[in-house]
């Protein structure tokens, strides 16, 4: 495994991107570190669970599922909105490739390898939106029964 | 605190965290917490990313309503996080009235990043995605030069109030179209990820995340009204990409 090319270069240019992202969103700049190092553990959680030869849908499940949880325990900490940090380290997964490829097989008249690249995208951002289901639902149900746990012991 | 002066407030801040892309559930719950802690029970709140609507009874037994219709949308967590910590000072010491509008003015006028840092920010994004995409250095400058033309060209479109799908149709025409011209010129090798790359500026992050995060929170209609939108601007980014790909291949003899 080249792990310069296959590992810290993505995770870089994730995290780059992942602060040029809050910027647009005019994040503030402590929190935009922060929210930055989400788009790091995406990519390396991802790359992780390719190298170990994961489907492509599993992989992005994971990575959303790693950032969701990053998000949930740091905005709980620090008492902000889930999104500020979720919102900035889900961007680099966005299939942005897929999609693109999608259109250029349509384009190029090939119908049954639009229909696979859509069937493709569609899977894959439904992972991802599964893996932010999972987590933001067992968070919530978590922070209830904490809260009620809470109430009890008064 | 009158009824009338709460539901102000409360339709003020409300309308505030949609408007700066709070989830529906945060804003719904504000409303009904800031209205709790001034001892009004019985409260009404409904919204959507379009619409806000609160009904609570009145001092005289008679219901008041306050409707805002939300149009105007832009993104800006920090003043999602500030009117968060402001509802949450409202219902632990209950201000005056007047207390609280001077803190919404504030928050109000937050200074927000200027158009030079802006637009450095989305010649970064060009330029990293271009790269993240398997691009070389030359496709990721060309990536960041593009992305470096679509804010402006974003910014016009913005004037004529267009639909998302306009808008991502405008914005990834250009740039796909000066993408393949670059390419024809020889300074590229090849235009997918330089478009790509470019492209990736304009993607609906918030609207991504808040369409997943309405339909956890049960929220189905402003779900698929967010959802609606992030396939809009997708299709239409696509479309738009594709006319220009085909039209100028064809002219080049692609």
């Amino acid at each position: 495994m080249d792990y310069l090319n296959e590992l810290v270069l993505p995770a870089l240019y994730s995290f780059i991107a992942s602060i040029a992202f809050g910027i647009q969103f005019n994040i503030r700049f402590r929190h935009i570190i922060a929210a930055a190092v989400g788009g790091i553990i995406s990519q390396v959680i991802f790359n992780a669970a390719e190298f170990s030869g994961s489907s492509e849908m599993l992989c992005y499940f994971l990575a959303a599922c790693s950032i969701s949880i990053y998000a949930e325990i740091l905005a709980r900490r620090l008492h902000v909105p889930v999104n500020m940090y979720l919102v900035v380290a889900i961007i680099p997964l966005v299939p942005g490739s897929m999609i693109y490829n999608a259109m250029i097989t349509l384009l190029s008249g090939d119908n049954s390898g639009f229909a696979e690249q859509c069937a493709l995208t569609f899977g894959v951002a439904g992972s991802i939106a599964m893996g932010v289901f999972a987590v933001s639902s067992a968070a919530r149900i978590l922070t209830a029964a904490l809260s009620g746990i809470k109430k009890a012991v008064k | 605190m009158t009824s009338n002066e709460l539901l102000t407030v409360t339709s003020k801040i409300g309308s505030m965290l949609i408007s700066y892309g709070a989830e529906i559930y945060r804003a719904e719950e504000s409303v009904n917490r800031i209205a709790a802690a001034y001892g009004f029970e019985k409260i009404e709140v409904f919204a959507i990313p379009a619409c806000l609507i609160i009904t609570i009874d009145g001092e005289n037994g008679l219901p008041i309503t306050r409707q805002v219709r939300i149009t105007k949308r832009e993104t800006n967590l920090d003043r999602v996080d500030k009117i968060n910590n402001l509802s949450r000072f409202i219902c632990s010491e209950k201000p005056s009235f007047s207390t609280i509008t001077a803190h919404i003015n504030k928050i109000q006028n937050r200074k927000t990043y200027g158009f030079p840092t802006i637009l450095a920010s989305y010649i970064i994004v060009g330029a990293t995605f271009a790269l993240f995409f398997g691009g070389g250095w030359r496709e990721s400058v060309a990536a960041g030069a593009i992305a470096a033309v679509i804010k402006p060209i974003e910014m016009a479109v913005a004037k004529v109030k267009p639909s998302v799908f306009f808008s991502g149709l405008i914005c990834s025409m250009s740039a796909a179209a000066i993408a393949v011209l670059i390419a024809e010129a020889g300074l590229t090798d090849g235009f997918d990820k330089v478009i790509i790359g470019s492209l990736m500026t304009l993607v609906p992050g918030v609207t991504l995340t808040n369409c997943m995060r309405d339909f956890i929170a049960g929220d189905f209609i402003a779900g698929l009204y967010t959802m609606i939108e992030a396939l809009l601007t997708a299709v239409g980014m696509a479309v738009g990409a594709a006319s220009a790909i085909a039209l100028l291949t064809n002219i080049f003899g692609g």
